[in-house]
């Protein structure tokens, strides 16, 4: 709980993103400012800052939802193309979760979870229908598979969500802000599937304001502000002993609230 | 009682309870009545007033309609000579047969009927529960069927091309309609009974090679059957009436949809000359009224194809009016689809969901769903907007209902054929908005 460096898990030293220099600019605002951040392997970053700091706009980058115009994104070594090779590699490696979960209101939860395999690993129906009823049994919602999005509770759905991009065997998990649209009383379900993913050796990168789940699991926090990484480190650094005075402000609000 | 005083020790004295006031009557239709129209005494009256108008307004027209009306009559003189004041219904009798089929020939209507009746056979599964793959067999329909339909109505020498797929057609609604009743019976499907032997070939493709090896054999022997039968050629110039209606307003339907969704995404395309051509198409279609297509269609289409080809009207007519109805039926997609949140996009992105799987398997079962409304109210006026294709001299059933008042027996009788075929417009008009009420009903007990 409270040093990674005792962390058991055992990393090899592949590394899994490397983003270097990479500008991004919304007509003239300048989001991201040479932005250069390696994540291995199996490892756990915690991105927090203030809003329009840009944090979204950086994972949504990675996962080619938006794009960028300075900079490269390597994935395991393969530099990222804007092109379908590129959007393979994607594809093949990275999961997202976001805010609103955006679960497809139209289809059951398991259809839902069902859909990619089917369709773009090619995997029988049966066996998609047995691997996401496994899924949906990891993240405890087992007893839900018909029933529709719009019929469960905000945290129950995005648990789905998650069980979703974990059908599409990703290694690369990354997280925006999945708690913040959430009852207070729904967070802790989800920051517990979030965990249990983390023991089990999943890359992750999560923009996210619980502090408790940073220091419990990340293994690097990187705080952002103005479109630039501040601040990054281990999490006992970075929370408890920030080099810098925007973090501390930062950290006090969150804290104190 | 008793043990209750005995209880209590001592006997109570008995006081009567106050009598409550008499129920007045909330509920049936009596008690509807009092309480919402004669309340008290000022909505009494209001009431009565009302009533009073509405006999004033209603009386005419239902002494026209139908006490002062004539049922029999052999001509209109005989029926202006029986009640003057009256409309004069026995003139519509003698052209319904007109109405229904325009001048098709009486002894092969058999053959209108017997198409229809199988293009309805055809869509009675939908309505059915444990009938599977509904999508599939209605775009089989689509497919298949006109050809059967078009083999039907105008018989004559056919290719044998055209023969096969008639055939063919037939063959899939048979083993559709065994394939249903063998599932009601809990029995296996026709296939099943295939799936051990086709499985030697394909494993994964069993059960659909063995449904197209019976559709197959199925077509053999209907095409086997039928070989030795003629129908007679009608040709498009005689068809007519409700038939002819239905055959524009359907085809055209069915047509909108799919040019419609394809022209909406064409818009949104971020391929210039796609977007641009989409744009275009819509606008110009949108801009102009549909009786300039309409005439444009039959006086300036020709002039694009060699002399020697000899169009069909009624083809230059479905071409104006699907591609009209097609242009209306983007925009009408378009709304549906930006009502899409960017989120699914998103979410169908990060899954690894192409541009065609997202559309079709996300943003257009959503967004088609959230536009049923509009989608039936453009199908409605399409229907209804088809009577304009009497104007460029096709016997549909607006011209055939025009044309009673200059048949030499009923001179001048206008105004109760158009007040008949009225009556048959609203029939087929309000059942499609019910039907579209009952789609949206179902579809939303999903969310």
């Amino acid at each position: 709980m409270e040093s990674t460096s005792t962390n058991p898990r055992t990393k090899p030293e592949r590394t899994a993103i490397e983003i270097t220099g990479m500008n991004k600019w919304y007509d003239k605002f300048h989001v991201l400012k040479d932005i250069s951040l390696s994540v291995t392997e199996k490892e756990i970053i915690v991105v927090c800052g203030p809003s329009g700091s840009g944090k979204s706009t950086l994972i949504r980058c990675i996962n080619q939802l938006e794009q960028y115009q300075e900079g490269t994104i390597s994935l395991f070594g393969e530099k990222l193309e804007k092109n379908k090779k590129g959007a393979n590699l994607v594809r093949d490696n990275v999961g997202m979760l976001f805010q609103n979960f955006n679960l497809f209101p139209h289809l059951t939860i398991l259809e839902n979870c069902t859909l990619g395999p089917i369709w773009l690993h090619k995997i029988p129906e049966h066996l998609a229908i047995e691997q996401s009823t496994a899924l949906l049994n990891r993240v405890g919602i087992a007893e839900l598979a018909s029933k529709y999005p719009g019929q469960v509770s905000g945290g129950q759905q995005q648990r789905v969500a998650i069980a979703r991009s974990l059908a599409m065997k990703p290694k690369i998990m990354l997280f925006d802000e999945p708690t913040s649209a959430l009852d207070p009383e729904m967070i802790k379900e989800v920051l517990d599937v979030m965990i249990d993913l983390a023991h089990s050796g999943m890359t992750m990168i999560c923009v996210t304001h619980e502090m408790q789940f940073a220091q419990q699991v990340a293994d690097r926090v990187v705080f952002m502000a103005d479109g630039e990484i501040v601040e990054e480190g281990p999490p006992e650094q970075v929370l408890k002993d920030p080099k810098w005075d925007r973090t501390s402000l930062f950290l006090q609000h969150i804290l104190s609230h | 009682m008793d043990n209750q005083q005995k209880k209590h020790g001592a006997l109570l004295k008995f006081v009567p309870r106050p009598d409550r006031p008499p129920i007045t009557i909330t509920y049936g239709p009596v008690g509807w009545l009092k309480k919402n129209l004669f309340g008290n005494l000022w909505n009494s009256l209001l009431t009565i007033t009302v009533f009073f108008l509405l006999f004033l307004l209603l009386k005419p027209f239902l002494e026209w309609t139908l006490f002062k009306a004539v049922w029999s009559a052999s001509t209109r003189r005989e029926c202006l000579s029986i009640s003057p004041d009256g409309a004069c219904w026995a003139g519509i009798f003698p052209w319904v047969n007109n109405l229904l089929y325009g001048l098709y020939p009486d002894a092969l209507q058999w053959r209108v009927n017997l198409a229809f009746a199988i293009g309805l056979l055809w869509f009675v599964p939908l309505a059915l529960k444990k009938v599977q793959q509904k999508i599939l067999f209605a775009l089989m329909g689509v497919m298949l069927f006109p050809f059967l339909a078009n083999y039907l109505f105008l018989g004559g020498d056919r290719s044998s091309v055209h023969y096969i797929v008639a055939c063919s057609a037939l063959a899939y609604l048979l083993t559709l309609y065994i394939n249903i009743i063998l599932t009601y019976l809990n029995g296996k499907r026709l296939e099943q009974h295939l799936e051990t032997f086709m499985e030697r070939f394909s494993k994964k493709r069993a059960a659909l090679l063995g449904h197209s090896t019976i559709w197959f054999f199925l077509t053999v022997v209907i095409a086997y059957v039928f070989k030795d039968q003629a129908l007679e050629h009608v040709g498009v110039d005689a068809w007519g009436g409700l038939f002819l209606t239905l055959i524009i307003s359907g085809v055209s339907i069915v047509m909108a949809l799919p040019i419609g969704i394809i022209l909406a995404l064409g818009r949104r395309s971020e391929m210039p000359i796609i977007k641009w051509f989409s744009i275009s198409t819509i606008e110009v279609v949108r801009s102009v009224p549909m009786i300039t297509v309409l005439f444009m269609s039959v006086t300036m289409l020709p002039l694009f194809f060699p002399n020697t080809m000899e169009l069909n009207k009624l083809v230059q007519v479905l071409v104006a009016v699907c591609l009209f109805a097609g242009a209306y039926m983007a925009e009408t997609v378009r709304g549906g689809l930006q009502a899409i949140s960017r989120g699914q996009y998103d979410a169908a992105k990060s899954l690894g969901l192409g541009y065609w799987r997202t559309m079709i398997f996300i943003i257009l079962p959503q967004a088609l769903r959230i536009m049923i409304p509009n989608i039936v109210t453009s199908f409605i006026s399409l229907f209804k907007d088809t009577t304009l294709v009497s104007i460029i001299g096709l016997f549909d059933i607006m011209l055939m209902a025009r044309n009673i008042s200059i048949d030499k027996n009923w001179l001048g009788l206008h105004t109760e054929p158009l007040v008949a075929i009225s009556v048959l417009f609203f029939v087929f008009c309000y059942s499609m908005s019910e039907y579209s009420q009952r789609l949206e009903k179902k579809l939303n007990t999903n969310r």
